[in-house]
């Protein structure tokens, strides 16, 4: 999923200082999944905008909705009956449902209440760890299922650095290193010998290095 | 510091730029440049030109400095991140360097090198603050330096369409001169009264105003920037004047010449791109009068 943290409430504020009538739209997607935008995180922050506005003496009227998918078009366009009883729309989305709604409501200023952070997974509860850069060339299948570019700091593809310790990675005893978990997992699996096999230095056009990335399914285009 | 010196003077400064090989032989390099001994007043080296791997500038103006020539360097974000082009520029300088000119880079994906990944930590803007922070003494991290660097900085405009964009331009050159730009490049256009007028409304930002003056030669060459590039201001007139003449190279190194005369009242310094006609650099300034 795509990870996100809600950016400090002092931001937000400074954000959504101008105006009065405020929509807060949150995502039932990743975002909830990962505690940063969904229904709940809407109503609190909804909360605590409405507490700040208080003590400043101002009234703000903020009506709050999550969206099914906030970076679909169809779903975005629930918003559109009441879009125009609104001075702002603060979004609780990653960068896409953003952009969604700024590339939907092009008059309406559109404000992130989220930084948007990595594709990753749950670790535990309440642990989430990167996972995933989108380099667009998958390398699973040769690294036993876990990602030198995501996961080794120095993104290595043939072994890991002279900065790995006990299976811990230089910049931090908490960081596995990337490439003792591919070992292990090679060995595990009685795959010692991809380890051996060199990898040739990548190839970072499909990772964006052609410029932004679009996906045409022409069998499903209407 | 020639160059510094003849620009902030209000002297007429005559540029060349040469491009490196790809590759470690500097015999044409070196040949060329000795052509034009007392001549000219700096070798301007493109790094990455067009997008192809060559020899950094760094090395190039390295061996553009050994000859006796002042050399200005162009740097960029797109290869190297913040710690690597600080160390190049600190090298630069130990090497005798001391003219940089800030551009952006072109697209990785029109580069010879496609697959390569795109740095672009620094834009321009940044660079221009990071040369100034350099030369106060203090790296991007804030750490102290070893001696200071002092360098003469300018930045680089992008080719002209059209009015609106040379408002955009002019906008984005008056923020590059608030970042430290001490002098500005601006691309060519070959319609002089076209030209005069882009390159006064730079001169009103008050820093030295280089046109560059690029070398057409061949008909062909002429059509296609006329074709792709229409705020060039090639004209049907200026491809038919090579196209009728007898000796078609010889017209190309008087069209050069008349563009560099004409341009000597205009602006501050003249930048010449040869473009693989470095050896006809010396016949362009005879014809010149330089």
């Amino acid at each position: 999923m795509i990870t996100a943290e809600q950016k400090p409430l002092e931001e937000i504020i400074a954000y959504i200082e101008p105006y009065d009538r405020i929509f807060l739209v949150g995502c039932n997607e990743c975002v909830t999944v990962c505690a940063a935008g969904g229904r709940k995180e809407v109503g609190l922050l909804a909360s605590a905008l409405r507490l700040n506005s208080m003590k400043q003496g101002k009234t703000i009227e903020i009506k709050e909705i999550t969206l099914e998918r906030q970076c679909d078009p169809e779903y975005v366009e629930e918003l559109a009956s009441d879009i125009n009883r609104t001075d702002a729309v603060l979004s609780m989305a990653c960068g896409c449902g953003v952009q969604t709604l700024a590339g939907r409501y092009k008059e309406m200023p559109i404000f992130p209440a989220v930084n948007t952070l990595f594709m990753g997974a749950s670790e535990s509860q309440g642990i989430w760890a990167e996972r995933c850069r989108g380099c667009g060339d998958c390398l699973l299948g040769i690294t036993g299922g876990i990602c030198p570019v995501a996961r080794c700091s120095k993104s290595l593809f043939n072994g890991p650095c002279g900065g790995t310790c006990s299976g811990k990675c230089e910049i931090s005893p908490e960081v596995d290193c990337a490439w003792c978990l591919i070992w292990e997992r090679l060995k595990a699996l009685g795959m010692e010998k991809r380890y051996e096999e060199l990898m040739e230095a990548k190839d970072w056009r499909p990772s964006g290095g052609g410029g932004p990335r679009k996906i045409v399914r022409k069998d499903l285009v209407l | 510091m020639m160059l510094r010196k003849k620009l902030t003077q209000g002297e007429f400064a005559v540029l060349v730029e040469l491009n490196i090989p790809k590759g470690v032989d500097i015999s044409e390099l070196v040949t060329h440049v000795r052509h034009l001994k007392s001549r000219i007043d700096a070798v301007v080296i493109p790094d990455m030109d067009g997008g192809v791997m060559r020899m950094s500038a760094l090395g190039g103006g390295a061996v553009i400095r050994r000859e006796g020539f002042e050399p200005v360097i162009h740097i960029y974000g797109r290869d190297r991140n913040r710690m690597a082009i600080q160390g190049d520029v600190l090298a630069a300088q130990a090497l005798g360097i001391q003219n940089l000119i800030v551009v952006q880079g072109d697209a990785m994906a029109n580069s010879d090198h496609p697959a390569a990944k795109t740095v672009d930590d620094l834009n321009e803007l940044d660079l221009l603050s990071m040369v100034q922070s350099l030369q106060k003494g203090l790296d991007l991290a804030g750490f102290d330096l070893k001696g200071k660097p002092a360098f003469f900085t300018g930045c680089q405009v992008q080719p002209i369409r059209d009015d609106k964009h040379l408002l955009e331009e002019y906008e984005k050159a008056k923020e590059k001169i608030a970042a430290g730009a001490q002098f500005i490049v601006v691309p060519p256009v070959f319609d002089i009264p076209a030209y005069t007028q882009i390159l006064n409304k730079f001169k009103s930002l008050k820093v030295p105003v280089i046109a560059t003056v690029f070398m057409l030669k061949n008909v062909g060459m002429a059509r296609y920037i006329s074709i792709n590039d229409p705020g060039s201001g090639l004209s049907d007139e200026l491809i038919g004047r090579i196209r009728k003449a007898k000796d078609r190279e010889t017209e190309c190194v008087h069209i050069a010449a008349e563009m560099i005369r004409s341009l000597k009242g205009v602006a501050q310094g003249v930048k010449i791109s040869a473009v693989g006609w470095e050896d006809r650099l010396p016949a362009i300034l005879d014809c010149a009068g330089l």
